[in-house]
């Protein structure tokens, strides 16, 4: 009885479906060199482009630290996936242990 | 280098690296003047770097999901082991001090059995301690008497005289050899003392030893009766004793009379 008892109560635990972060840095790097192509004759527009050209570094600049601090931020990445299985595991183990322990605690008999 | 022992964070972190290396050098080829650009091969070998280091990033920010869920798992758990250390604290400090309390209730168990067993060995019957008891409380030890008031010279203890009227008090007297006379007096002595105390329970008691008492011979000495032959001894404590045992004399029984201050 109490066996059955116990491993429900580890595996009752659902898994969270956790979306992905997402991270779009190709089409920024797109954007320039496509700006930087353009190559316009007309001096004005040529102006223009190379304003909007530097903007595009800079948002480039900007969505990689963003990305960065992004990544900094996620949760659960501290280990790779091998490590936090085996730590899951030695968990789960330790959560049986303990189980049982105050069951034998609760069953001893004088 | 094998990336298997870095923890995912450092992968992404490298990954998000390697896209900045890659596009900065493709934005500089495209900015570059015409002399110092790359050949094509090399550039669409950079394109197709940047590309797949992409599909790297995306495929370890799925790892990374995955790992969160995993984490939320083990936070759980972990929740759960920490509920358990709690109840295993608990369980632990009771067990400790039913532990105590069975150590302390088995001493104490076990001195009461010694106890028992010692007086087993030497068992007392019921009778005599009943005896003794009546004994005890017959003398007013226990309990005064009844009509005992203020200024009743009775005592729960023996008093002075009749402490001189006992066995010691009259064998103590009795080594000068000097045989008892006038029992008589000491009767009358006595009564006068019981009249005095006015109670029934110390003369009750006297009369046991009554025969062996002494009286007072009108020349001031103390004389005993001995026993059933008659006669009376005269209990001389002064005159038969040597010069350096005049301290003894302080303790005669002439001046004692007066050392006793608690008959009153």
């Amino acid at each position: 009885m109490d066996v059955v008892d116990i491993k429900p109560q580890i595996a009752n635990i659902p898994e969270p479906k956790i979306q992905p972060v997402e991270i779009e840095i190709l089409p920024v790097v797109y954007d320039i060199i496509r700006s930087v192509e353009k190559d316009p004759i007309d001096n004005t527009a040529k102006q223009k482009e190379s304003a909007e050209c530097s903007q595009k570094v800079l948002e480039l600049q900007r969505s990689l630290d963003a990305a960065r601090a992004t990544i900094r931020k996620l949760h659960g990445i501290e280990y790779s996936k091998e490590e936090q299985l085996r730590r899951l595991e030695s968990l789960r183990k330790q959560l049986a242990l303990k189980q049982q322990l105050i069951k034998k605690y609760k069953n001893v008999q004088f | 280098m094998s990336s298997y022992h870095l923890s995912t964070r450092e992968r992404l972190l490298a990954i998000v690296n390697d896209i900045e290396i890659v596009a900065k050098e493709l934005i500089e080829n495209t900015i570059a003047p015409k002399a110092q650009k790359m050949s094509s091969a090399d550039h669409t070998q950079l394109v197709e770097l940047l590309v797949l280091k992409d599909k790297e990033l995306k495929a370890t920010l799925q790892l990374a999901a995955e790992q969160a869920g995993i984490e939320k798992k083990m936070d759980a758990l972990r929740d759960q082991v920490r509920k358990q250390d709690e109840e295993i604290n608990q369980l632990q400090k009771q067990l400790k001090e039913a532990e105590q309390i069975l150590a302390t209730s088995i001493f104490q168990a076990r001195q009461k059995l010694a106890s028992i067993t010692k007086a087993n060995k030497r068992p007392v019957s019921s009778e005599e301690l009943i005896k003794f008891a009546h004994r005890i409380s017959a003398s007013h030890a226990i309990c005064a008497p009844l009509t005992w008031q203020q200024g009743d010279l009775r005592r729960p203890y023996p008093t002075d005289i009749e402490m001189r009227l006992g066995f010691l008090g009259k064998s103590d007297l009795n080594i000068n050899g000097h045989n008892m006379q006038h029992p008589n007096s000491l009767n009358e002595m006595h009564r006068n003392t019981s009249a005095v105390a006015a109670g029934s329970g110390a003369g009750g008691e006297i009369p046991a030893s009554a025969q062996n008492q002494f009286a007072w011979h009108p020349s001031g000495e103390l004389h005993m009766s001995m026993g059933a032959g008659g006669g009376s001894v005269s209990l001389d404590t002064r005159a038969h004793k040597d010069a350096s045992q005049d301290d003894v004399e302080v303790m005669s029984t002439e001046s004692s009379s007066s050392s006793s201050s608690d008959s009153q």
